[in-house]
């Protein structure tokens, strides 16, 4: 009895305490507040949406209204034959995406902080850069009339060589190279401009130190830029993995044909098939919340092994 | 984009919540009058506003979303014209015809589709079918006869167009049956070629023209046939249809199976495969765009174009301004490998038109909107919405609308937009037939209606599956996957089958039963 009557107290306390660091603080809780706004508004309260992965949604019904039919949509989603390969295509194209893409703008960094002419190093970000602001349809384009059979400048080029003519739109084994490179070179350039920001924060006496003790350029780069970028790599590893699944839904569609769909149908691209063009609105969610809890558990063993070792993580 | 679509999908989802709460409401009110009330007093009532409106009636406001098949939304000339005449207040709301089927989804999703909303297609029209029978929509068969010129819409198109016997739309009506092929008659006339008859002409066709230099440059840079990744409208299903190929659905043994488990189908696929193999036509097609399918043609490097007819304008006007000395012409009543003479036909539509109750609250309101459709069936507005002004986009010549030549960009410009939008068709809705010059057009309107004697309907038209309507667009792909594979020579004949193996293993079965079922209703 006593506790009971003895535990509001304590409550109403900290209440009052909670109240007083408000108002001391309430211009930067102020300053926050529209962050927080937009993530309740646009992140939070629409996974109320999500159980109409638990119903059979129909619009004039309204979410409240539709019937529930747990797991039904993902029964369906697990026992389609081709959500294995799905999932695979997911998969591979994210790890060539981690494997292939994510040193590149590391690298260019580094060599961008070794030109000495700054005038040539300025002009030569900038055009970097640019592919950044280019649709991606403006890029898949470009590359049709580069790579198709019928009078593209590779074929040819290809055919002048005596080589044969490759099939490269329409093979599913040309269909991940396409990707990586296109991502390649619309991305690299943009990358790199928190590297070089981070590069940009080291202590020059370092390298003044290290050229004393004799250490060469790429001594420096090894023993000195790379190990004080190292926390930011690290962050944006994870960062890049919680992306996982972010393959770039219309990048993807723009090279999906009925000849490699088998290498290039992805979660995104398929969503859109079931959900937008189809309206199978309950079973795309149901696709799209999988895609998330993979992307979750993904960022948490990336969290986990960067604290493993001895970096900070995200979180 | 970037991969957000699951969470715009949710987003509107949730808005879609508190908007169709309301509507269900309504629903319950309205079920009653759409039974069979007009025969009696209200017929005769009702007929007063959809003929003579009163002049200083408040002009009906009206909301309209359709697709636009132009770059650009086209200025108000032409609606504000059609407002004088209709007396209506119109809101239009064009969205692009490529990403037209998502915007579409998205409303309904949110219960935001506005008082009057065109689809894109008859295949839209099916993926839609789902949101028809949960009720969405007005019943609109009952009002017809309310209506002159609405009751003047042809039965039988209205019929194809029901969903479980009852009508819920308007239609946008097309010639039964447009394909056929367009040539380089000046390559043909030197390479000595006649005009194709056969299947196996078009064939030889396509090979003289990629083989004999037809452009007389003296190098291997021409291609017999320009094609694009679309069964349906490019080459592929019209060439099934010349072989006999039923039209989407076919009897067989008097039950009614698809058109891919019927020999002429492979034998279809055969073809095309012979002309791909011989490198006569695109050999990219699978992933040709139908922009760069008509650069093909227009640059003067194909000679074929196998689909719609009537793009023979569009295709010799920027193929003169490339290669001035290029005639085209048109053919089609082309024979099979036993000398029949078949084609296909679409159901006489290409489009309807949808009233959705979440915008139309009401019976009166209904009729009112009903009653702008009324007169868009006049003569007057047919003409305005479909040729422009008389004077500045079209000429009259024997009773029939000229386009005018010098202000071509003005009405591509003006008046494209409104004209996929106008109901019915000529024969209906009083507008002109079109005069044209280009001899291949003429050619053209000839072939299209000698095509109608031969055509081959879809029998399952007017016939419904719920498996259909649930994925049958998803199965559709595994069939369309296969027929790209089997031309490409990713699989035989064997493949083939297994593939209708998975597709009827997935729920294909079941859409036989259901549409043989239907059939038998």
């Amino acid at each position: 009895m006593q506790q009971a009557i003895a535990k509001p107290e304590p409550a109403l306390r900290s209440e009052s305490r909670l109240s007083r660091r408000l108002i001391r603080n309430k211009w930067l809780y102020l300053m926050i507040l529209p962050g927080l706004l937009y993530f309740i508004i646009f992140k939070y309260v629409p996974m109320y949406g999500l159980i109409i992965s638990f119903k059979d949604y129909k619009p004039f019904d309204g979410i409240n209204g539709s019937e529930w039919v747990g797991f039904k949509h993902f029964h369906r989603l697990f026992a389609e034959s081709d959500f294995g390969a799905i999932l695979r295509n997911t998969l591979v194209l994210f790890g060539m995406n981690l494997v292939f893409f994510f040193p590149i703008p590391i690298i260019l960094s580094l060599m961008l902080n070794e030109l000495r002419i700054s005038f040539f190093r300025r002009i030569f970000q900038t055009l970097i850069y640019l592919p950044h602001f280019m649709s991606w349809v403006i890029i898949v384009s470009i590359s049709y009339v580069m790579l198709t059979m019928d009078g593209g400048i590779v074929n040819e080029l290809l055919t002048s060589l005596g080589f044969e003519k490759v099939n490269f739109l329409l093979s599913p084994e040309w269909f991940r190279p396409t990707y990586i490179i296109q991502v390649i070179w619309r991305e690299a350039g943009w990358g790199t401009i928190i590297y070089l920001a981070a590069i940009a924060a080291i202590d020059p006496q370092l390298y003044e130190a290290a050229r004393m003790d004799g250490a060469g350029r790429l001594r420096q780069i090894w023993h000195i830029t790379l190990p004080a970028i190292r926390s930011v790599i690290v962050v944006l590893l994870i960062l890049k993995i919680g992306d996982v699944l972010e393959l770039g839904f219309e990048h993807v569609y723009l090279l999906l044909n009925s000849m490699n769909r088998d290498v290039a149908e992805i979660i995104d691209t398929y969503v859109y098939t079931a959900g937008l063009r189809q309206g199978q609105f309950s079973y795309s969610t149901a696709v799209g919340f999988f895609k998330s809890i993979v992307g979750l558990v993904l960022v948490m063993l990336a969290n986990r092994l960067a604290k493993k070792m001895g970096e900070e993580g995200v979180y | 984009m970037n991969g957000k679509v699951p969470s715009i999908v949710l987003s509107m989802a949730l808005v879609a919540g508190a908007l169709a709460g309301c509507g269900g409401n309504n629903e319950k009110e309205n079920a009653a009058p759409s039974g069979s009330q007009s025969p009696s007093g209200s017929s005769g009532a009702s007929q007063t506003p959809a003929s003579e409106a009163p002049k200083d009636e408040k002009p009906t406001e009206i909301t309209i979303m359709l697709p636009l098949n132009t770059s650009e939304t086209p200025p108000d000339t032409i609606k504000n014209e059609v407002e004088k005449l209709t007396n209506t207040k119109l809101t239009y709301q064009f969205f692009p015809a490529d990403t037209y089927e998502e915007k579409l989804n998205a409303s309904l999703a949110t219960g935001s589709l506005p008082d009057v909303t065109y689809l894109k297609n008859q295949s839209t029209f099916i993926n839609l079918k789902g949101a028809i029978r949960d009720g969405q929509f007005w019943e609109i068969g009952p009002y017809l006869n309310d209506f002159p010129n609405l009751s003047k819409l042809k039965t039988q198109i209205l019929d194809n167009t029901k969903v479980d016997g009852k009508l819920y739309s308007l239609y946008i009506g097309r010639p039964l049956a447009r394909q056929g092929l367009i040539y380089r008659k000046d390559w043909a006339d030197k390479l000595q070629l006649k005009a194709p008859e056969t299947v196996a002409d078009v064939v030889a066709m396509a090979k003289a023209f990629t083989e004999q230099d037809p452009d007389g440059d003296g190098k291997p840079n021409t291609i017999g046939l320009a094609d694009r990744n679309d069964l349906v409208y490019g080459a592929f299903k019209t060439v099934a249809s010349w072989l006999s190929t039923p039209n989407n659905w076919g009897e067989k043994d008097g039950k009614l199976l698809p058109d891919f488990m019927f020999p002429q189908y492979i034998a279809s696929m055969d073809v095309m495969k012979e002309i791909r193999d011989a490198k006569a036509m695109n050999q990219d097609f699978a992933a040709t765009s139908k922009t760069d399918q008509v650069a093909l043609f227009t640059s003067g490097q194909a000679g074929m174009y196998i689909g719609a007819m009537s793009d023979v304008d569009t295709l010799n006007k920027d193929l003169v301004k490339n290669v001035p000395t290029a005639v085209v012409d048109t053919q089609a009543l082309i024979k099979g490998p036993n000398g029949e003479l078949t084609t296909w036909s679409i159901p006489g539509y290409n489009n309807v038109v949808m009233f959705p109750k979440g915008a139309i609250k009401d019976e009166a309101e209904l009729k009112k909107v009903l009653a702008f459709f009324d007169k868009m069936m006049t003569p007057e507005v047919s003409n305005l919405m479909f040729w422009g002004i008389e004077g500045t986009h079209y000429t009259v010549v024997d009773g029939k609308a000229k386009a005018s030549e010098e202000n071509k960009e003005l009405t591509e410009r003006e008046v494209k937009g409104f004209k996929d939008s106008v109901i019915g068709e000529s024969a209906t809705n009083g507008s002109y037939d079109g005069y044209y010059t280009l001899e291949a057009r003429i050619h053209a309107e000839q072939f299209a209606a000698e095509n109608e004697k031969i055509a081959i309907a879809d029998p399952a038209a007017a016939l419904d599956s719920a498996t259909y309507t649930e994925k049958g667009a998803e199965l559709q792909s595994i069939i369309t996957d296969a027929t790209y594979k089997y031309i490409y020579g990713k699989l035989d004949a064997a493949g083939f089958q297994k593939e209708i193996n998975t597709w009827k293993s997935r729920g294909g079965d079941k859409i036989i039963e259901e549409i043989n079922a239907a059939r038998t209703k």
